[in-house]
């Protein structure tokens, strides 16, 4: 299916040039970094940008590191790239599960974190690892940089705190100082690539303390203070639990729509909230499912 | 893997060692004829064909409305366009068309009857301009009260679809009731069902819901027409039915002076076709844009919505049943109401709807019973074939209902099945006579496999295990007068051409009609080349659906073969004074069994002749025709009751059983096992068998666990999209799939074979929503039977 809407295709070779774009463009440009949104947009009229800005020649933006307990995911990384990497794996394995998960093998080998952040739809499988691992999202604009933490990054459906002059340089996690395991449970339709129609990450730390994060359970993805609440302090047992998934309901927001029914969101949310920490704890313990493994509901 | 190896290499079961049977080649198997040429990239589908620059494109308008009167129509915006050659409408073409009944059209002409039907065409040099010039055609419409729903559009004050349907013309087995929406109603009266109810111990009463289904082949359709100035049209399409559709463009646009010898179809492999490129749909379009824009080929493509919303869908269906049943577990009445949602325009979705309510009581002796088959028109998407025509619908709501009864009677569901299965010469609901069939052999198979009887536990005490058995049947929905045809050649070296019409569309037919003439005339399948058709070159053939091409087409194939065969037999009796009858061929020569050192070569005649004493030659080149027609077939029958004629030509029948995982909190199932045993008379590829076993599983599992079309109230599809439409991947494969072949010989078939093609994707509807209800004591009574519906039924029950 051919693009009918005409544009300008600009691949800048610095930031500087990049930027430059965006303080004129504004919202009428367009970032290209895996286009596994843009691309579909555009051919579906959605997307009607004057200029699509490919950012794959800016060498600043390519490429992830782990420096000083902190991962710099840039913002050409794609998923794939995570899923390959030892370090993420065995540093950030909420994140790798997450990553699996993610469409099919072919979008993840084109689909960037950043990207998936930046669209911002509810069902973004990468919010939750992200809100649980505290992450930090780096912005510039030719005014200068800025962070914005995960949890005010999401303002609505599709909708991020990103200004029309600004495009994302990198995410920044940090490697959370106490031993730890997670989970990340995904609703799926059926076992090939789908959008979650819900999904629960969770850090279980050997201190019981918890972290929780939704998506596709409400208007954008995020943590899930009560919940966390709920758990805080406590061993895991039928009596906690059933108080964390009464505090879960009480946060998410969930929707019916063509993928799901609210009712069954509802319902879904409580029983991945314990089969997520049930993983997660037995994982801290050296058992449990390897990640990536039983997660899809 | 060294793939040249492996070419050369014979794998065991290719080898030519003789069967029990005597057979060499039929019963084997041989590497597809087709194989290497796909495995390499040298197949060639419809849109890889170069028309090189002259090559026009064009681009739709299409219908926001699901019922509207166009009040207006402006094309000079686009005509103005850059790059546009034209912009054709319904005022340039008014006609109608369709397969079994003339109520479609080739664009829209004053009223649309559903979201996406084609508006008007715009040709252009170039894709992009033609979807830009369509996005400039303005159209006013005024929008008209539309009817979505089966049982609704048979309410009195209910909107109308076709007010003209009166005037529609129709193949004579067909019921419409004009002033409604019925556009054909099967019916079958048989026995007395009155009698049969009061014999019954329980009588059960329920309605099964089935939605529509799409086929997503992954090639969408394609086609490039072409009227060139001999006043020829070549249309290259992307198709299961080229001489259908070469009648179907000569039918409709004989208005222009075309005739038959005048159309020219030419149809390439094609990636897919479930029954949705069955029949003619937008092929109709290119056909019109050809004749609008003549000297210059075009091309239609259709993008993956429109594949969804424009071509065909599976009907669906609001079933009521009401059966009768005795305590010994005897069916005594089957009162079958469907109800189908077939659409806008029924040219071929009615004969589904028909066929279906021929065999309503699935593959079951029923001697009372009361069939209502009713094709409704609604203002959603014209539905037509998917494999399976109509059975996988009623059998969902008819296996259910039998294991509901048989487990209130406290009745094994199995061996209620075997009780009532249907045996040779039973009669059927129409009243002609069973065929020979395995089903009991089928069910015993499937029973032992799945370990019938026996309760099994889950590991993991969150989820129960559930089994369930069915049976099922179905027969090819065709003409009584569809006939197929071949033409066979021998080249210089003993090769042999194939010529037939029947298409390729994965499932192996060039292979398997290479298999029916090689054993014939004692040749590797290596040595015979069959290709896909060109109508000019290829004799006919109806239609590439309904399982019916390996029998059908096989049949005159085998024919041709045999025809050549006796040529051979003729000549060499002629010039070298042997008695016919001593004659055979085996490893490609003429040998003689009364004179054991005579041996002669294919290559050394079959071309050139035999030289004789006198130093002249005899013979020439050695060729074969075949033609089959079932000609003990007839539809007609009494509209009130469907009996007196011989509509279907056989059965096709078999068994299949699961073994069925299902998460009790998240309604998550996993099937661990299935197996399928299916009666195809003679296998004659039983690895292509094998093939069709679980591609028909791994799709029909599919329409039953997650796919689903679903539209707003409006009549706009939500969902023309595989994020939103799941069809299934290689991780959604069952744990363990067991393809069992029966083979009872079909006494017609070439080498006993029947067809098998959709048969294996008809059951697992009623497979899944048995085996939920056995695993967690849950009946979903509507499709799909997702894993939402399983958990929240669970939990209802839990309550």
């Amino acid at each position: 299916m051919p693009i009918t809407a005409e544009f300008e295709y600009v691949k800048p070779k610095d930031m500087e040039e990049v930027l430059h774009v965006f303080s004129l463009y504004k919202e009428k440009a367009r970032a290209l970094a895996g286009g596994t949104d843009l691309v579909v947009h555009l051919k579906e009229g959605l997307a009607k940008p004057e200029v699509v800005v490919d950012l794959k020649a800016v060498p600043e933006l390519a490429g992830f590191a782990l420096r000083d307990n902190t991962l710099r995911l840039g913002a050409l990384a794609t998923f794939t790239d995570l899923i390959e990497a030892p370090v993420i794996k065995a540093k950030f394995p909420l994140l790798w599960e997450a990553a699996l998960t993610v469409a099919s093998t072919g979008v993840r080998n084109r689909a960037t974190v950043a990207g998936n952040i930046c669209s911002a739809v509810p069902s973004a499988d990468s919010a939750p690892a992200l809100a649980v691992y505290d992450a930090v999202v780096l912005t510039r604009s030719l005014g200068g940089a800025r962070r914005v933490p995960v949890a005010d990054w999401f303002t609505g459906p599709k909708r991020t705190a990103l200004r029309p002059d600004e495009i994302v340089e990198a995410v920044e996690l940090r490697l959370p100082e106490k031993k730890h395991a997670g989970c990340y449970m995904k609703l799926s339709r059926y076992e090939g690539e789908d959008l979650a129609q819900g999904g629960i990450g969770v850090l279980v730390f050997a201190d019981h303390t918890y972290r929780v994060a939704a998506c596709a359970l409400g208007p954008k993805p995020g943590r899930c203070p009560l919940t966390e609440a709920a758990l805080n302090g406590k061993k895991l047992g039928d009596k906690t639990l059933q108080a964390a998934k009464e505090a879960l309901l009480r946060e998410i927001s969930p929707i019916t729509d063509i993928r799901s029914s609210k009712e069954y969101r509802l319902h879904m949310a409580q029983i991945m909230l314990g089969r997520a920490l049930e993983s997660a704890s037995a994982r801290l313990l050296g058992k449990g499912p390897k990640y990536g493994a039983e997660n899809i509901c | 893997m060294d793939l040249q190896k492996l070419k050369t290499k014979p794998r065991k079961a290719a080898r030519t060692a003789p069967a029990a049977d005597g057979l060499k080649v039929v019963g084997k198997s041989v590497l597809r004829v087709d194989g290497w040429e796909k495995i390499k990239g040298a197949a060639q589908y419809t849109d890889d064909l170069q028309f090189g620059p002259g090559l026009l494109y064009a681009a739709l308008v299409e219908s926001p409305h699901a019922h509207a009167r166009i009040k207006s129509l402006d094309t000079s915006a686009a005509e103005k366009l850059g790059g546009v050659v034209k912009v054709v409408t319904g005022r340039n073409f008014t006609q109608k068309f369709g397969l079994y009944m003339n109520d479609r059209y080739v664009f829209a002409t004053d009223i649309v009857r559903f979201v996406g039907e084609q508006v008007a065409a715009v040709v252009a040099t170039d894709p992009k301009i033609a979807l830009r010039g369509a996005a400039l055609v303005k159209v006013e419409y005024e929008e008209l009260p539309a009817v979505m729903d089966p049982v609704k559009a048979l309410e009195k004050d209910s909107p109308l679809v076709h007010p003209d349907l009166g005037t529609y013309s129709h193949v004579p087995w067909f019921f419409p009731k004009p002033g409604t929406n019925i556009a054909h109603w099967r019916k079958i009266r048989k026995g007395d069902l009155e009698k049969g109810f009061k014999e019954a111990d329980l009588v059960l009463e329920d309605t099964y819901y089935v939605p529509r289904y799409a086929h997503c082949a992954i090639e969408t359709h394609s086609a490039i027409g072409l009227y060139d100035a001999s006043g020829r049209l070549t249309m290259w399409t992307s198709s299961q039915s080229p001489f259908t559709q070469r009648h179907v463009f000569a039918e409709t646009l004989k208005s222009f002076g075309l005739s038959h010898k005048d159309v020219r179809v030419i149809s390439t492999y094609i990636g897919g076709g479930f029954g949705g490129k069955a029949g003619v749909t937008m092929e109709i379009i290119a056909a019109a844009l050809a004749i609008a824009v003549p000297g210059r080929p075009i091309k239609l493509l259709w993008n993956r919505a429109q594949e969804f919303y424009n071509t065909y869908q599976r009907l669906g269906v609001t079933a009521k049943i009401k059966m009768g049943v005795t305590k010994a577990g005897k069916i005594t009445a089957l009162d079958f109401k469907l109800h189908w949602d077939a659409g806008a325009y029924v040219e071929y979705g009615a004969n589904v709807v028909n066929a279906a309510g021929l065999s309503a009581s699935g593959p079951y002796r029923v001697d009372n019973i009361s069939v209502d088959s009713m094709c409704t028109y609604t203002n959603l998407p014209p539905c037509g074939a998917y494999r399976g025509f109509g059975y996988s619908e009623f059998l969902f709501g008819l296996e259910s209902h039998i294991t509901r009864m048989a487990t209130q009677l406290g009745l094994d569901p199995v061996e209620f099945r075997k009780k009532n299965a249907i045996k040779e010469g039973d009669i059927l609901p129409y009243g002609a006579h069973m065929n020979p069939n395995g089903i009991r052999e089928a069910i015993e198979k499937v029973e032992k496999e799945i370990k019938w009887g026996v309760k099994e536990k889950s590991k993991d005490p969150r989820k129960a295990i559930g089994k369930a058995l069915v049976c099922f049947w179905k027969s090819p929905a065709m003409p009584p007068n569809a006939s197929s045809s071949a033409f066979l050649k021998f080249n210089e070296d003993g090769s042999v051409n194939i010529l037939v019409s029947g298409m390729e569309i994965g499932q192996g037919l060039l292979t398997v009609m290479a298999q029916v003439a090689g054993e014939v005339l004692a040749l590797p399948v290596t040595k015979i080349r069959v290709e896909t058709p060109d109508t000019d070159r290829n004799p006919y053939e109806w239609q590439t659906v309904g399982s019916h091409v390996t029998w059908g087409c096989g049949n005159a194939v085998k024919r041709a073969a045999l025809e050549a065969r006796e040529r051979i037999f003729d000549l060499v009796q002629r010039v070298h004074c042997l008695d016919k009858s001593t004659l055979y061929l085996e490893d490609e020569c003429v040998r003689c069994r009364t004179k054991p050192d005579f041996s002669l070569p294919f290559r050394d005649f079959v071309i050139n002749g035999i030289q004789a004493d006198d130093h002249t030659f005899k013979g020439g080149p050695i060729m074969g025709s075949g033609v089959f027609m079932p000609e003990f077939a007839s539809a007609i029958g009494d509209p009130e009751t469907g009996q007196g004629g011989h509509p279907n030509v056989h059965y096709t029948t078999g068994s299949a059983g699961i073994i069925l995982e299902v998460d009790r909190e998240t309604g998550k199932m996993k099937i661990k096992k299935v197996a399928l045993a299916v009666d195809c008379g003679k296998a004659i590829n039983p690895d292509l068998v094998k093939g069709q076993v679980v591609g028909g599983l791994l799709q029909g599992f599919a329409t039953v666990l997650y796919e689903d079309m679903r539209y707003n109230e409006k009549g706009r599809l939500l969902n023309p999209n595989f994020s939103d439409y799941k069809i299934p991947t290689v991780m959604d494969m069952p744990e363990v799939v067991v393809p069992i072949i029966i083979e009872v010989p079909q006494p017609d078939g070439p080498f006993g074979a029947r067809g098998v093609g959709e048969h294996t994707m008809i059951p697992c509807a009623p497979l899944i929503a048995n085996a939920v209800a056995d695993a967690l004591g849950v009946r979903i009574k509507s499709m799909p039977v997702t894993k939402e519906k399983v958990a929240l039924a669970a939990k209802a029950a839990r309550k």
